[in-house]
């Protein structure tokens, strides 16, 4: 307990002089080593810390999404927070926005404790939150959207004229370039994210929080944003920033506080510490980020992809422009690219869930261009969805009906239209068991009341259990835990080893580096380049991610 | 937690749950039902305060007094109670089965009126044509929902008054079915109408039988057919039942028919019915006005929640209900339009108590998650639940 | 030119009833409720609107007041009425298409139930005559006077007065703001502290406001001051749903849309009128049945491309955003 102190009064005093010794932190302990003890540390800095969350706890019926955790942000600091899927980092920051009350804790703001209990409260404070999925009316202007819930008016009319003055000249300020009178839905999600910013510097809020803001964005436009959060801070504003990402914390924090399974770990100061340290932190133990793989055995090409476009559904633009390709047997090619680049337009014309307007899709030499999604699942098409609860399960059937839904039509499983029962329950209990599903009653469960992972399980299991030839695996593991990632990687590589053909398409940088064998990048509904994930390295993916760079010469040959 | 060995603590546990939810999905119904009825009797004593506590009881018990016109009045909405219920299971709300049964009803007529047909045979073909009529006025408005994605609401709604219309100048054109005088439909040959059943003074006839068999039918369809899973599914959940390669548009067509057939029996089996008068029949009075059974279809369908031995016994409980509002309206001066504000109550609260149903279905839910989450240290269940 | 004259003349009074019950629709839609009682809104207010009609019309008023006294009591029954749905919808988190049929079920059967036990028939019957022969002044004017200002009804320039309020409410008010943000994303409007449900409560309340005095319009427009619990609206709320669509919820487009649908009801009332139609010799039901008809035909060639508010019929709920 003393090193405990010790190792508290030493980061409080770190934090104070900010230029304390940079002092390695080890853990031979294990978590212990950076609990804290807030009491102490909170009474050296009060009159620094413009938001404290003290002892927070939130429970949903069964689960503790917060237990006891602790959060102080200091003025004009970017303090990141840290966790893994499901660790509580979204829910700490509902119940600091008012979304969630707290069962326990309490909130300070500047040493004074104050209740949040809807986001009006958190406006009136100053805080502010660029939601992981925007809040924004898609059918409103930009301008409309900022003011919306606080709009300028005189007896209830709009005053939009002196409102689209204040957003031009804040726009101006930080460099944001937003066209107020454009429509949200034309706009980048880029933009779409300043528009939320916008609205923040228009409430003048001062504490601000950012929810996962770099998923969607491309390496430069991480950057830029990185260099507006940075003058945020410079201004005085405080920022909370929540994300996964070891390297932009690296980049751009302070300091950080650790979440896991809704325990508060620690915070520490970035400058004291390592990534290895956060991410042992993050997940509880050394990660292992190497997939083991044995070496690719080539065979013939399974799928065959001919200058393939899909029109877009939002724009009159084309989402997938000409694009062609192949996959071979025993690989995993995997479709990279930010969000939006036509990725899940060409997945989905592949699958059949959409139609294409031109280009030829062959599966095993067969043509299916224009086949219905069942026959392209019985010409050995398997395909892990992107959206589990929207496509991949029905939600309100039982785990066993799940199990069966690409298969219930099969003579194994009904003779003359009427379902065999005992042929699915006993085909679903083997599945259950070799997958290790879980759930509360096994086959009967409705999937609605499984957990996210374990729905995953189930879809995978279905997927690659059924006879097929070619894997398509849309980010199989968004939203997972460690764990569950890493089962879902080792089935996806022991797939490839059976010979089978995996189309992947992720959005994870190190999620594709460590489980293909050949990524092919999206860019703008083109094919920019294709690259072997043991020659390059991980900036200069982001360089073709973002368009910057390409290399076209090989993609040309597949096309006929 | 070993999840898939059935120990008997387990299986407890299961049965527990299912009774709960059954009970409560027939708890949600009784409590409708109860408010409705409430209902109906605040307004009793408002409109005849002093009548009111009988006229109450004999709505409540009247329709045992006449126990075969209850299984009689309940044939027609048995039948589009069943074409409400089957087409909700596939997410679809055919507000339509009023225009599907006049249709029906129309080409029964038709049938009785203008084919010349052997006793035994006629009246078989007269219901056929019954479900014809409604098929075909069923399966419009699927098509367009199917091909064209119109709301299946609006369409139907739509065509409920062009069938009506429709129905009513066919009629009045016609010198055979139409008798002017009495500006109603002339009598039907005995030979077209359904075969009694023998109760003394009653109109209570085969029909009633046939329709509970396609309840029964429809039950197996529904529940032990790929059929009835790919319905079910796309009533769920349209994307996933498309993911898995699933004819959503076929099946949209096909539910529609067959939703439009029952409604149309409806109508047969209304006008089909044999009269306990001898040398007459029932009739019809072309009039501009919709069909109420359609309605009372949608009410029955909610009572029984979409399940059809469910829905028998609504319909039978609807049509007591009503029984019991004729008794009440010619014994103590109340008018029967009482059960219509009733049954109207009743799909009111009906609604609410699905909603009932879907708390508890998550209360449900969280007990299971939470069983899990204990039982499996490396759930992610908060960050799914955050995501629903 | 007479023809036209009369066709105008007779197609605004029930153009009105559509008009306004359309934007009564959209009010709700566009705050995320679907209102398919409206057909059972309009009917309980036409039957208020009545009942006031015939309580005041011996008191000796001018029947232009009367109609105006009518259309408050309307207006009021409408917003009552409609809180039914709110209550469900909103609180309740009811389905809505299934509570707006109970709505529209319940309506006529209390207006029968009270008619038969007060009056002994369908509904009201009222003695009133609210016609406009000419509005003086103004129907002096060559054409327009003819078109707008003679052989009409007060309800008529109502109507138009409200659609020219509605649109400046839905655009140009904070309060329209908030409520079409409501219909498109709910979660949106609360992140901004937006109370969903009040939006929503004022939306549907809008649309029994508006909804009830169209019902009142249609009494005294084509049912010439009657109500009837039999007949009802004759599917007027339905129509103005299709209206709804047609105009794409949209304050301007709904006038346009409501224009041609009583363009054709007028038509198919008028067929001996017009030489041309009355030489194709149909049955006149074909004609009676041509809204319906049209509407079907509309909506097929619409909802591919039509854009409906995306939150409409999804009840929100706070804790599970």
């Amino acid at each position: 307990m003393n090193k405990i102190l010790n190792r508290a009064a030493a980061l409080a005093a770190a934090s104070f002089n900010g230029q304390g010794q940079k002092a390695p932190i080890e853990s031979p302990s294990g978590q212990e080593a950076y609990s804290i003890n807030y009491e102490d540390y909170s009474e050296v800095n009060m009159e620094n810390y413009i938001i404290e969350m003290l002892h927070i706890t939130k429970e949903f019926p069964g689960i503790i999404a917060n237990d006891d955790i602790t959060l102080q942000l200091k003025k004009g600091e970017i303090h990141a927070l840290l966790g893994e899927n499901g660790a509580g980092k979204s829910t700490l920051m509902s119940v600091l926005f008012g979304l969630h009350q707290a069962e326990k804790g309490e909130i300070k703001k500047n040493g004074e404790v104050v209740r949040v209990s809807n986001p009006k409260d958190a406006n009136n404070l100053g805080i502010g939150m660029v939601h992981q999925h925007f809040k924004l009316v898609e059918i409103f202007t930009v301008l409309e959207n900022i003011i919306l819930g606080v709009e300028p008016n005189k007896a209830g009319f709009l005053q939009k004229k002196e409102a689209r003055e204040k957003v031009m000249e804040l726009s101006k300020q930080y460099g944001l370039h937003v066209d107020p009178d454009a429509i949200v839905e034309k706009i980048s999600v880029g933009m779409q994210q300043r528009v939320e910013i916008l609205k923040m510097l228009y409430r003048e809020n001062d504490i601000l929080i950012f929810d996962e803001p770099t998923a969607v964005l491309t390496p430069q436009e991480i950057d830029e944003l990185m260099d507006i959060m940075r003058n945020f801070a410079k201004e005085g504003k405080s920022i909370l920033f929540i994300t996964h990402k070891l390297n932009e914390i690296m980049s751009v924090a302070d300091r950080c506080t650790v979440l896991r399974k809704g325990k508060c770990i620690g915070t520490v100061e970035i400058k004291n510490t390592t990534k290895e340290e956060l991410s042992r932190m993050m997940v509880g133990r050394d990660v292992n980020f190497v997939v083991e793989k044995q070496e690719e055995k080539l065979g013939e090409v399974v799928l065959q992809v001919s200058n393939v476009t899909v029109p877009s559904k939002i724009s009159k633009k084309d989402a997938v422009k000409d694009i062609s390709f192949e996959v071979r047997a025993g690989e995993i090619v995997c479709l990279a690219g930010i969000e939006g680049n036509g990725q899940s337009e060409l997945i989905s014309a592949i699958t059949g869930l959409e139609k294409m307007s031109r280009g030829k899709v062959t599966l095993c030499g067969k043509n299916i261009t224009k086949a219905p999604i069942r026959q392209r699942t019985k010409s050995g098409m398997s395909h892990i969805p992107e959206d589990r609860h929207k496509h991949g399960l029905v939600l309100d059937y039982s785990l066993e009906d799940n199990l069966v839904l690409q298969r219930y039509h099969q003579p194994e499983f009904q003779r003359g239209g009427f379902i065999k029962r005992p042929a699915v329950r006993s085909y679903a209990e083997r599945l259950i068991k070799e997958y290790d599903i879980r759930s509360s009653q096994g086959a009967i469960t409705i999937a609605r009341g499984m957990s996210g992972g374990n729905q995953q399980k189930a879809i995978i299991a279905r997927e690659i259990d059924k006879e097929h030839k070619l894997l398509i695996a849309v980010q199989p593991t968004r939203g997972l835990d460690v764990g569950a990632i890493e089962f879902i990687h080792k089935q996806l590589v022991a797939t490839r080893d059976a010979g089978k053909a995996v189309l992947l398409m992720s959005l994870e940088l190190d999620e594709i580096m460590e489980v293909s064998d050949r990524i092919l990048v999206m860019y703008e509904g083109e094919i920019v380049g294709e690259l072997n994930p043991k020659e390059i390295t991980v900036q200069e993916l982001g360089l073709y991610m973002s368009g910057a760079k390409r290399n076209m010469e090989k993609e040309n040959s597949y096309a006929e | 937690m070993q999840n898939n060995q059935a120990s008997p603590k387990f299986k407890d546990m299961i049965t527990g749950i299912t009774k709960s939810k059954a009970v409560s999905t027939f708890t949600a119904a009784l409590l409708a039902i109860a408010l409705g009825l409430i209902f109906g009797f605040i307004v009793m004593i408002v409109a005849k305060p002093e009548n009111s506590w009988y006229g109450f009881t004999t709505m409540l018990f009247g329709g045992l007094r006449r126990l075969g016109d209850v299984f009689y009045y309940a044939t027609p909405i048995l039948m589009t109670g069943l074409s409400v219920g089957f087409a909700f299971k596939m997410g679809l709300f055919n507000i339509g089965a009023s225009g599907q049964y006049t249709m029906g009803m129309f080409f029964a007529l038709y049938v009785g009126f203008m084919w010349k047909l052997p006793p035994g045979i006629h009246w078989i073909a007269c219901v056929l044509a019954g479900m014809v009529g409604g098929m075909i006025w069923g399966f419009i408005p699927g098509i367009c929902k199917a091909l064209a994605n119109v709301n299946e609401v609006i369409t139907s709604i739509m065509f409920n008054y062009i069938g009506m219309y429709l129905v009513d100048m066919w009629i009045q054109g016609n010198a055979v079915i139409y008798d002017s005088g009495k500006t109603r439909t002339s009598y039907l040959p005995v030979s077209a109408q359904i075969p009694s059943l023998g109760v003394t003074g009653s109109n209570v006839n085969v029909a009633i039988i046939i329709a509970i068999a396609l309840a029964v039918i429809l039950y197996i369809v529904l529940n032990k057919t790929t059929f009835g899973y790919e319905l079910r599914a796309t009533g769920y959940n349209r994307y996933a039942s498309k993911y898995a390669g699933m004819n959503d548009k076929r099946n949209t067509m096909l539910t529609m028919l067959i939703a439009g057939g029952f409604s149309g029996l409806g109508g047969a089996f209304a006008i089909l019915a044999p009269s306990t008068i001898i040398g007459s029949s029932m009739t019809y009075e072309p009039i501009n006005v919709i069909a109420a059974n359609g309605f009372n279809g949608i009410a029955v369908a909610l009572l029984g929640s979409s399940n059809p031995i469910g829905i028998i016994f609504s319909a039978l409980f609807i049509s007591h209900i009503q029984r019991g509002g004729t008794v009440v309206s010619s014994l103590y001066g109340y008018k029967p339009e009482i059960i219509d504000v009733v049954i109207a109550i009743i799909i009111y609260f009906s609604a609410f108590a699905m909603l009932m149903n879907s708390n508890v279905a998550r209360m449900i839910k969280k007990r299971r998650l939470a069983k899990e989450a204990s039982g499996n240290p490396g759930n992610d269940g908060q960050q799914d639940r955050k995501e629903a | 030119m007479d023809t036209i004259y009369y066709l105008v003349q007779n197609m605004l009074p029930v153009a009105v009833p559509l008009l306004l019950v359309a934007l009564g629709g959209m009010f709700s839609e566009r705050s995320g409720v679907i209102n398919i009682g409206l057909e059972g809104i309009m009917l309980f207010g036409a039957f208020f609107g009545c009942l006031t009609v015939y309580g005041i019309q011996r008191t000796g008023m001018g029947p232009q007041m009367i109609l105006l006294v009518g259309m408050l009591v309307s207006a009021i029954a409408g917003i009552i009425f409609s809180m039914l749905l709110s209550f469900a919808a909103v609180n309740m988190k009811a389905d809505q298409t299934i509570t707006g049929t109970a709505l529209n079920m319940l309506v006529p059967a209390i207006v029968l139930l009270f008619s038969k036990m007060k009056f002994n028939s369908d509904g009201i019957t009222t003695d009133v005559n609210f016609y406009i022969q000419k509005v003086p002044g103004l129907s002096s004017i060559p054409v327009l006077g003819d078109l707008f200002f003679r052989k009409t009804y007060l309800t008529v320039y109502i109507g138009f007065l409200f659609l020219i309020l509605a649109a400046i409410i839905f655009y140009k008010t904070k309060f329209g703001l908030r409520l079409r943000a409501c219909g498109e994303h709910p979660q949106a409007a609360d992140s901004v502290g937006i109370n969903v449900y009040v939006m929503r409560h004022a939306g549907v309340a809008l649309s029994g406001f508006l909804g009830g005095i169209g019902g009142f319009f249609y009494a005294v427009g084509v049912m010439d001051g009657n109500a009837n619990g039999h007949t009802g609206v004759a599917g007027f709320g339905f129509l103005a749903l299709a209206v709804m669509i047609f105009g794409q919820w949209k304050p301007v487009r709904i006038m346009f849309a409501a224009l041609f649908f009583a363009f054709l009801r007028i038509l198919a009332y008028s067929v001996a009128l017009i030489p041309f139609l009355h030489n194709l010799n149909l049955n006149q039901t074909y004609f009676k049945m041509l809204p319906y008809v049209a509407t079907m035909i509309v909506l097929i060639f619409t909802s591919q491309k039509s854009r409906a508010p995306k939150a409409e019929g999804i009840p929100y709920d706070k804790g599970r955003r």
